[in-house]
């Protein structure tokens, strides 16, 4: 991809991007990695990998690009403008599915994060009793589309993710998306009794904080991508072990981000990280079934043409340790 | 006849202008081999546009729901607006940098905050259009009701006429050019509005209005449909325009006997 449109609009996009403090490394090979949000909790795994200098261990240096809203992930990685992404596997599949050569190298989340918090005192204990009150989601993810097709949601109003919990702590009557790992902490720190219901228990589940390469990268530079595979699985085993340094680099990253939310965000993250797949076979485990699962789910939900999306082509585990 | 040999030849060299940008657009992509999700060429734009025709009908009718009551409040608060500045200096000087505060706010900024004021639905999109509408009907308004000729404002004064009188007989029917130029600029931009709005307020369970569409084909990397969605706005934008265009240009014969 030569246009000068292209160039143009990725170097409008590179001086967009928040990012971290040049490094004194010597002639290490040099690669950028474009988060899907501004540095959070969620994205433990690859700064704990910078601040312990596990990249480095395997000889190349890599440059951690903070996201932020409508982050154009994907793009950037297809079209080879940053070696490495990180996105979730609904999203990848959404690719697939427009021609997009992107590939899942390793899972972060086996349990994704996301959830709908309700108020306790709404008495709701199940996504699909939903009943009766406003529920904020966003358009964007799969999720939301698949809850849609899913369940009747009687005299339910879905409105848009406001971005923040403000209205959630003046309505009782008023339910919003979350991470399970952040929201419910925010709003409890707020003063509101939330119960935070997980997605991932009906049944949908795309892997969460997927680190994702092109096809050109992984076919040109294995050996690069294998490095930065290790380094990140190995970076979230120590995250999880022991987040406080990089939670001090996160938050001095993105002060909006207080260590006590952060901390709470690793505690919240480790069983979902590491869950009984991640444990037997390692963290970053993917299986096929989980990947056609989600394919099948997709399709069902009218979001994707499931022939349009060769499942086997969407990740490979080959890079894992 | 002539008149339309004169409307081919009026309408021709932009629709060439179309047809070549068309052309181009399309080459460029089958040529540079440009994978859809980055840029769509126009015939996926078509396809994508014909295939979800239902979907986008529906949803720019109700866009334009939302842009037109948005458009309706602002010109019947901006007028009353402008009433008010044309009867004091004192009121139009304190007041009027307030006017231009709604003009520069960063409406993408200020939606959130109005939809947790308002609320969610309808209302929140209305409120959006009018916010992002009313400016330019106080501004245009404004000025026809001050700028008035002189000698005229002498000879009401001659005869001794009241304030109502030298409002309503003279100031009013005098701004009627003006109060339809802000209404054109702010047709446009009561589309604009619709859409921010629906970003935040959206309209409910299962009606969705463009600005819900072009969230949703964004985040679905969906960038034919995203394109489709795009024309339909600017379409939107435009069929306003001209019904705001040729309501004016009516009444304006009508009123004054020229067009503007």
């Amino acid at each position: 991809m030569s246009l000068p449109m292209l160039a143009l609009l990725a170097g409008l996009l590179a001086a967009c991007s928040p990012r971290e403090e040049e490094p004194a490394a010597g002639a290490l090979p040099r690669v950028q990695l474009a988060l899907n949000w501004f540095p959070e909790a969620e994205h433990g795994g690859f700064y704990a990998a910078r601040v312990h200098g596990l990249y480095e261990a395997r000889g190349v240096d890599v440059d951690i690009l903070g996201g932020g809203p409508d982050a154009p992930v994907i793009q950037r990685v297809a079209t080879g403008e940053v070696a490495f992404g990180v996105t979730n596997a609904d999203d990848v599949l959404y690719a697939r599915a427009r021609q997009a050569p992107v590939v899942a190298l390793m899972a972060s989340y086996q349990v994704n994060p996301r959830c709908i918090m309700v108020h306790r005192a709404s008495g709701i204990e199940e996504i699909g009793r939903i009943e009766g009150i406003t529920l904020a989601m966003s358009q964007r993810p799969a999720y939301s589309h698949y809850l849609r097709w899913k369940y009747p949601f009687k005299d339910v109003r879905i409105v848009p993710y406001p971005g923040n919990v403000t209205r959630f702590l003046m309505d009782e009557d008023f339910a919003q998306q979350g991470y399970v790992t952040s929201e419910p902490f925010v709003a409890r720190a707020r003063g509101a009794d939330p119960r935070a219901l997980l997605v991932a228990d009906i049944g949908f589940n795309p892997y969460a904080t997927v680190l994702v390469a092109s096809e050109a990268t992984i076919a040109g530079n294995p050996g690069l991508v294998a490095a930065v595979v290790g380094g990140s699985v190995e970076g979230w085993e120590k995250y999880l072990e022991d987040p406080g340094p990089t939670n001090r680099r996160i938050h001095a990253l993105n002060p909006e981000m207080s260590l006590e939310v952060l901390a709470y965000g690793a505690e919240a993250s480790t069983p979902l990280v590491l869950d009984a797949v991640a444990r037997e076979k390692g963290i970053g485990a993917m299986t096929l079934e989980r990947w056609r699962e989600l394919c099948s789910q997709m399709s069902d939900a009218g979001l994707i043409e499931a022939e349009e999306v060769a499942v086997e082509a969407a990740f490979t585990l080959r890079f894992l340790p | 006849m002539q008149r339309l040999l004169a409307l081919a030849s009026g309408g021709l060299p932009p629709l060439l202008f179309f047809l070549l940008v068309l052309c181009a657009w399309q080459g460029a992509v089958t040529l540079f081999d440009i994978k859809p999700f980055l840029l769509p060429g126009p015939l996926l734009v078509a396809r994508a546009a014909a295939e979800n025709l239902p979907r986008l009908l529906s949803a720019a009718l109700l866009t334009a729901v939302g842009a037109l009551l948005g458009l309706c409040l602002s010109l019947a608060f901006g007028f009353l607006v402008s009433l008010l500045f044309s009867q004091s200096r004192l009121i139009e000087r304190s007041l009027y940098p307030y006017a231009i505060f709604l003009q520069t706010v960063p409406i993408v900024a200020v939606a959130p905050l109005i939809v947790l004021w308002i609320g969610y639905g309808l209302p929140g999109v209305v409120a959006v259009a009018f916010i992002l509408s009313l400016f330019p009907v106080i501004a245009n308004t404004t000025a026809g009701l001050t700028r008035v000729d002189p000698r005229l404002l002498d000879l009401f004064a001659l005869n001794n006429a009241s304030r109502w009188q030298v409002l309503f007989r003279l100031r009013v029917p005098g701004a009627v050019p003006q109060m339809l130029t802000g209404a054109r600029i702010s047709s446009g931009l009561s589309v604009i509005g619709a859409i921010v709005g629906e970003f935040f307020a959206g309209y409910g369970t299962r009606d969705f209005g463009l600005g819900y569409l072009i969230i949703l084909t964004n985040g679905q990397a969906r960038t034919d449909y995203l394109f489709a969605c795009i024309l339909f706005c600017t379409l939107l934008g435009l069929s306003i325009f001209t019904a705001v265009g040729a309501l004016s240009g009516f009444l304006l014969r009508r009123w004054t006997g020229t067009t503007n």
